[in-house]
């Protein structure tokens, strides 16, 4: 009841109106302010709203399990979080697989590798794919965390669902997205079908790397939202509104490898508005999420 | 040629006198002309009839069919071209033309009719000019739409010829002018007649030049007097006339007598419309009242005949004649057949009326044939006067038929008027009315109602007629017949006068004019001037003698010479009075006579009456104009007014009187004759004259015939509608017959209807009587039905109470079984108690006999009690009062009870409210526990990783350690293959200062190590355990191997410590041997090991990784060099007490080893 009063009594009326976003950041702070964090209320909130930055990284911490649900655990665990990092990054010292002038994407990475077991005999070895696409989002994640320690978590946990929790979907991505192509341009599809580009299509910096590189940090966090908050369909959208916003310099090219060229550099400057309009293609197909409660 | 030649003979034959061979011929002719369409034949017969004049040729030529009518007109056109042949072709046009072949719309188109008007206006021969201007007028109303072309062709010729009339150019003789001022006459009339507008206009214009003023003034303006004004003049316009719309419905006939009415001339006029000026009647009337009072039968005639004047004075001629045929018939011959063609005339009405065949030649009947219908008329004048009753006598049969034609004329004449008129012989207010009648109405109703019968009854009656075409071929017939009676007639009476070109009913016509002339010639001589004496005598009235004068010159030449004008005059009588007066010819005639017999009041009067319109008209007119010019002109110069045909009338009666004078005394009278009448031409000049004249005479004769036809044919025509009139009054009559039978009928039905209605009202009250009574039956038997109804009903209720009597007793019944049930339970009830109390009784006798011996028993031992009562007494009350006492207590012992009670039941209430809120609270807990597992198992997960990650930091340490180990191995076996030597000659040296090194710092490690589980572990620097290690790298490889193996505890290093023995068995020996056993018992150590590194990671938990295993190193290396002390306290030992002995330190240390690890504490505080 009472955060029902503290809430605006227009906000019922704001979004009836269509102004969305104007309570979100008050009624994401009635959610935190839950001593038990409800984890469902805030996957459900994620994905009807853009996160507000400085909730951003608590929210995500939470959402992929590096903090606790609960309020008082968190300064100890994050505590734990902090020395597990802290050992790692020495034993790495120790080992000598990082140094002072490693760079942080790097070190992140040979953490991760530490951690999950896999961790080369030599850090002259070469480069796994996985490992690049955990440099494309790390490189993503640093943009956006400062905290190092939160980075590293966020990465690595962000790593780990993309492996876990999405790895029966993100090979079927790429059907999902030709269906929706075709609903919403049947015309660019054909298009691309008739070029042979629809198989050669940047696939994997769209979902394995998810846009990470592909998108400015700022937009992308915007997707990523959606991905930590579980869905990774968003993926799909925002590659539809990607071909969509370029079709008409997507229609003009016929070979297939210049789509993919292309569609890899695409220009920055209209990627929030994609990201938007991405994420509306999403409510619209997917429906809007409500609160489950 | 043979063919020309065979024509030419049969042409000769033609003329052949012989009748059948001409006839023959004829057929020939007309046979070829049927078979062949060349010209050739009747260009033959043309040039045959120019040059011979033959009748037969003519009559062919003039029933020619419609393929040769062009070459006959081209041939006759050709011959108009050639003066010679002008004349004879213009004739056999108008011979052709007056019959009127089918044909006729043609000649508008054929080029004959541009050249006959070009002929007009240039010839001068005033033969050829008078022979075609009658052409042309009679030509004009066939073709009356080539007015169109030809109209001022038409003028122009008028123009012409009048001037003609005044200025005589040339050598004209004055008694040709007088024929072609006659036909210019006619023509004026023609073109006025029919080109009103057209016509004023021209004469307008034409006389309005100075030029030809005179002309005016002396031709046409008399002319004009002779004319009325045309209503089309009012009505119409010059495009009007000319319309061909208007033309199309009018036939020749019609237009004939279109122009005959406007005529004013009595000669031209026609009044069939009866819209003459009634004046002449009024002038007339008194004579009629003379006329009447002399007829005994006027007025039965007068009743017969109806109102209006022409049948009313024809009817009224006919009974005058018919008194006056007695005298007639006993007159001689002569004068009788003067007579008897009035008779003739008068009575074939009757005859037509009778027969309904109309007369269709004029004079067609002959004196013998008109004679016997005079007797029949004579006996039924006899009868006359009870002509009462007309359907009982034959001869009224044709009265009332004229009666019907009278109702034509005047329709509102109705039959029973006329005989009522007979019954009153006064005959003067009836012909007073008559007259009236006729007086009044003459200009108002007479030309309306005619006009609605002519005009509006005209197609039907013109149907009827084209339906009676039989009467018509009678005619043709009765016109045959007539003929050539006539020709007989001619050809006996009249052998002197030879016309062959006459037509034979004018032949007949000569018949009765012979004879006649006879009469004129006897007035003939008395002059002009002694005719009107008789007049003046007989009619007092009248007075001058002119106006008679002017009469009788249309009668007598009419009589006497054929070509007079007045055959013109009779034929427009005959016209009117077809019907009445076939030959209306034979009036003059008759007047003749009346000028003869010198009798003429009376027959002037009837001939008056005979010629009924005409003739009236004329007379009254010619009194009106004499009693103007009475009493000062008695010579006989004409009125200005006196018509060309007039003049031209006399002038053929003179010349007619003349000839016949002549013609009496001489042998050769003609040139006498004309000799001394036109005085002092020559006589051969004169017979050529007299010759053309003759033929300017027949032509004016044909002209007036055609006329005549062209009235008969409208007589007929009027005919058929009279006809068709009588049989509508037929119908009529036959209707009244038929509505007075169906009235009678109605009548017939009515009084039926009563009494049907009587029966009906009859059957109605029988019907009510027996509904009365049948009534009052149904109320008797309602009454009835009600009764039985209320018994029923009272039944019925008698019958509820019976039913529910029984269900009252069938209740009572069942209460009665149910008393007698339940009576049956209380006596088994009954009968239990009874033998209950029976055997109660039973127990009761023997409980009273018990009591009985209880009673005895008591009372014995009352007995016995009574004895010993007094020591009871206190102990009963001493019992008593313990008992009071006793039950006291237990009273307060059960109020402490229940206070107990009490108060443990509250506590168990509180006790369950605190259960409750254990429970609660439990629940509480269980929740926060939940709560804080949860949150516990967030920090465990996240200490689960840090030690995850710890796992994997120690497993890299250890592939790190493992590969520099690696490494080193490699290294020292290098070196060991280098030093080998050497190493077995500094063994022992090295392996002492090693020792003693191991030893210090064993010791120092010791003490370290235990003060670290005494207090707070110090970290072990671990630069001096590797300095320590390092520094015994040298030293002794093997140890390190040994220490190394030691600290890894987990893997059972047997192969190692089997490695580390073997060592130690080439180095030590003996005790290398025993150290396997130690070794053996490394579980224990292990274990000890274990707990040492668990203890150091709880403890440490938060410190570096890295000192973890620096102190695991330490430990080893403590370890190490314990046993190295050991050994080396060994060695010393062994040094000194030889190597016997190697066994015992091993337990020792062994046994060190378990107090280590055993007794720690113990074994520090003993070293403490």
């Amino acid at each position: 009841m009472t955060e029902d009063s503290q809430r605006n009594f227009r906000s019922v009326y704001y979004e009836k109106v269509g102004f969305r976003g104007v309570e979100e950041k008050k009624s994401l702070e009635i959610l935190l302010k839950d001593d038990r964090l409800d984890i469902e209320k805030l996957c459900t909130f994620s994905q009807r709203f853009p996160l507000p930055s400085m909730y951003r990284a608590l929210v995500w911490k939470v959402l992929l399990g590096i903090l606790p649900p609960h309020h008082e655990s968190h300064a100890q665990v994050m505590m734990y979080r902090k020395e597990q990092y802290c050992d790692v990054l020495h034993a790495l010292h120790v080992v000598r697989f990082v140094s002072d002038a490693t760079p942080q994407v790097e070190v992140y990475l040979r953490m991760y590798q530490l951690e999950s077991g896999k961790l080369p005999r030599s850090p002259s070895f070469p480069l796994e794919p996985e490992d690049e696409v955990f440099l494309a989002i790390a490189k993503a994640v640093e943009e956006m965390v400062e905290d190092s320690v939160d980075c590293y978590w966020i990465i690595r946990c962000f790593v780990n669902q993309l492996n876990n929790k999405y790895r029966e979907s993100l090979p079927q991505l790429p059907k999902a997205f030709e269906q929706y192509l075709n609903l919403e341009d049947s015309r660019l599809l054909s298009h691309l079908k008739t070029c042979s580009a629809l198989s050669r299509l940047p696939y994997d910096l769209w979902f394995k790397r998810c846009f990470a590189g592909c998108l400015p940090e700022s937009s992308l966090q915007r997707v990523w939202d959606k991905v930590v908050s579980g869905s990774c369909k968003i993926l799909v959208f925002v590659a539809v509104e990607i071909l969509l916003t370029f079709k008409i310099k997507v229609m003009a090219l016929n070979n297939a490898e210049k789509i993919t060229k292309f569609l890899e550099n695409i220009p920055q400057d209209s990627s929030d508005a994609i990201v938007s309009k991405a994420i509306d293609l999403w409510h619209k197909h997917c429906g809007t999420p409500v609160h489950s409660a | 040629m043979a063919q020309q030649a065979n024509i030419g003979e049969l042409l000769s034959m033609l003329d052949s006198p012989v009748l059948s061979v001409r006839d023959e011929v004829t057929a020939v002719f007309k046979e070829n002309l049927s078979s062949d369409r060349g010209p050739m034949l009747v260009n033959t017969l043309v040039d045959y009839y120019l040059e011979t004049n033959s009748q037969p040729v003519l009559h062919i030529l003039t029933t020619l069919q419609e393929p040769h009518d062009k070459h006959l007109l081209d041939k006759m056109n050709d011959c108009m071209g050639r003066a010679a042949s002008r004349l004879p072709a213009l004739s056999l046009l108008g011979h052709v033309i007056r019959l009127q072949p089918p044909w006729k719309h043609k000649l508008s188109q054929a080029p004959l009719l541009p050249s006959l008007l070009k002929c007009l206006k240039m010839d001068t021969d005033v033969i050829v000019l008078t022979t075609g201007v009658l052409v042309l007028i009679t030509m004009l109303p066939m073709i009356p739409q080539s007015g169109k072309q030809h109209l001022h062709d038409f003028f122009d010729i008028f123009g012409r010829l009048s001037s003609w009339c005044l200025k005589k150019p040339g050598h004209v003789t004055e008694i040709y002018l007088v024929h072609l001022h006659a036909s210019v006459y006619a023509l004026f009339h023609r073109l006025y007649g029919m080109y009103p507008c057209n016509f004023v206009s021209f004469l307008r214009s034409h006389y309005s030049m100075k030029e030809n003023l005179d002309t005016f003034e002396e031709v046409v303006r008399p002319m004009m007097e002779h004319v009325r004004i045309h209503p089309e003049l009012v009505t119409g316009s010059k495009d009007h006339e000319l319309d061909p719309r208007r033309w199309k419905r009018l036939e020749t006939h019609d237009v004939v007598i279109e122009c005959a009415k406007i005529s004013l001339d009595p000669a031209e006029a026609s009044y069939e419309d009866g819209d003459s000026v009634s004046p002449q009647v009024s002038a007339r009337f008194p004579h009629r009242a003379a006329d009447v009072a002399t007829s005994p039968y006027v007025d039965t005639q007068n009743s017969c005949g109806s109102a209006t004047s022409t049948p009313y004075s024809s009817s009224r001629l006919m009974l005058l004649n018919t008194p006056g045929q007695p005298p007639q018939t006993l007159s001689p011959p002569s004068t009788r057949l003067l007579t008897e063609p009035p008779q003739a005339t008068l009575w074939s009405p009757s005859m037509v009326c009778g027969m309904t065949t109309p007369p269709t030649s004029p004079g067609n009947v002959p004196p013998d044939l008109s004679h016997p219908y005079s007797k029949v008329f004579g006996t039924a004048g006899g009868k006359g006067t009870p002509l009462g009753t007309p359907a009982t006598s034959p001869p009224p049969a044709p009265l009332c038929h004229s009666d019907d034609y009278v109702h034509i004329s005047l329709p509102q004449a109705t039959v029973p008027a006329p005989k009522k008129e007979e019954k009153t012989d006064s005959a003067r207010p009836c012909l007073h009315r008559q007259h009236h009648l006729p007086n009044d109405r003459g200009l108002e109703e007479l030309p309306g109602l005619k006009g609605s019968v002519t005009l509006s009854d005209l197609p039907g009656f013109l149907g009827d007629l084209a339906s009676d075409e039989d009467s018509v071929e009678k005619d043709k017939e009765e016109a045959a017949i007539s003929k050539e009676l006539s020709e007989i007639t001619t050809a006996d009476t009249e052998p002197l006068v030879p016309r062959g070109g006459f037509d034979s009913p004018f032949y007949r016509d000569s018949l009765p004019g012979c004879p006649r002339k006879t009469h004129s010639a006897t007035s003939g001589p008395q002059g002009t001037s002694v005719n009107p004496e008789p007049f003046n005598s007989s009619l007092d009235k009248r007075g001058p003698d002119t106006p008679k004068q002017a009469f009788t010159p249309i009668d007598l030449p009419c009589g006497g010479t054929h070509e007079s004008p007045a055959g013109d005059r009779e034929r427009q009588t005959s016209l009117e009075t077809n019907i009445l007066t076939p030959s209306p010819c034979k009036i003059p005639p008759q007047r003749g006579v009346g000028f003869g017999s010198g009798q003429p009041p009376p027959y002037d009067h009837l001939f008056e009456v005979a010629l009924p319109k005409t003739a009236h008209h004329f007379v009254s007119k010619k009194t009106k104009e004499l009693l103007k010019k009475a009493k000062g002109n008695t010579e006989e110069d004409y009125p200005p007014s006196t018509s060309p045909a007039e003049v031209l009338d006399r002038l053929i009666q003179q010349g007619a009187d003349a000839h016949s004078k002549e013609l009496s005394r001489l042998s050769l009278p003609s040139k006498s004759v004309d000799w001394t009448h036109f005085g002092g031409s020559p006589p051969s000049d004169e017979i050529r004259t007299l010759r053309n004249q003759l033929l300017l005479l027949h032509n004016q004769l044909l002209y007036e015939r055609f006329k005549r036809q062209q009235h008969a044919l409208r007589n007929r025509r009027l005919l058929r509608k009279v006809i068709k009139a009588a049989a509508l009054e037929e119908h009529n009559a036959a209707m009244k017959d038929q509505l007075k039978l169906q009235e009678k009928d109605i009548q017939i039905w009515k009084v039926s209807l009563q009494k049907e209605q009587a029966r009906y009202s009859q059957l109605q009250d029988q019907r009510d009587t027996m509904v009365t009574q049948l009534h009052s039956q149904i109320r008797q038997l309602q009454h009835d039905r009600e009764e039985f109804y209320n018994q029923s009903q009272e039944l019925q209720t008698k019958l509820e109470d019976c039913r529910n009597m029984i269900a009252e007793l069938r209740l009572e019944l069942k209460k009665a079984n149910s008393k007698v049930c339940h009576t049956e339970l209380l006596l088994s009830q009954v009968s239990q108690k009874l033998s209950n109390s029976e055997s109660v009784q039973q127990q009761m006798e023997f409980l009273n006999r018990q009591l009985l011996v209880l009673g005895e028993v008591n009372e014995l031992y009352l007995e016995q009690l009574q004895s010993k009562h007094s020591d009871t007494t206190k102990e009963v009350e001493m019992m008593k009062a313990a008992c009071r006492k006793e039950l006291e207590k237990n009273r307060s012992h059960v109020l402490q009870q229940n206070q107990r009670l009490d108060t443990s039941q509250k506590r168990i209430l509180e006790l369950e409210s605190h259960l409750a809120k254990k429970d609660h609270l439990l629940l509480e807990q269980k929740k926060y526990l939940e709560d804080v597992k949860v949150q516990a198992r967030g920090q465990l997960q996240a200490a689960e990783s840090r030690y995850e990650a710890q796992k994997r930091i120690t497993q890299v340490f250890e592939l790190e350690i493992l590969d520099l180990y690696g490494r080193l191995e490699k290294d020292g076996l290098l070196k060991k293959l280098e030093e080998e030597k050497a190493e077995a000659a500094e063994a022992a040296e090295e392996r002492l200062a090693c020792c003693k090194d191991g030893c210090s710092d064993s010791v120092t490690d010791h003490h370290e190590e235990a003060s670290g589980h005494n207090g707070e572990t110090k970290p072990p620097r671990p630069g001096g355990a590797r300095g320590s290690s390092g520094s015994r790298g040298g030293g002794g490889g093997s140890s390190g191997g040994s220490s190394s193996e030691l600290s890894t505890p987990e893997k059972p290093p047997n192969q190692r410590a089997g490695l580390f023995s073997s060592r130690w068995e080439t180095t030590v020996g003996e005790p290398a041997t025993s150290i396997p056993t130690t070794v053996g018992s490394l579980p224990s150590s292990k274990s000890f090991l274990g707990m040492k590194a668990r203890e150091l990671f709880r403890n440490k938990s938060e410190s570096q990784c890295d000192e973890d295993s620096v102190t695991i190193s330490s430990l080893s290396e403590t370890l190490k060099t314990e046993l190295g002390k050991d050994l080396g306290v060994e060695a010393k030992t062994p040094p000194t007490l030889d190597g016997p002995h190697p066994s015992p330190p091993n337990p020792d240390s062994v046994g060190q080893l378990h107090i280590m690890d055993y007794n720690e504490t113990h074994h520090e505080h003993s070293e403490g």
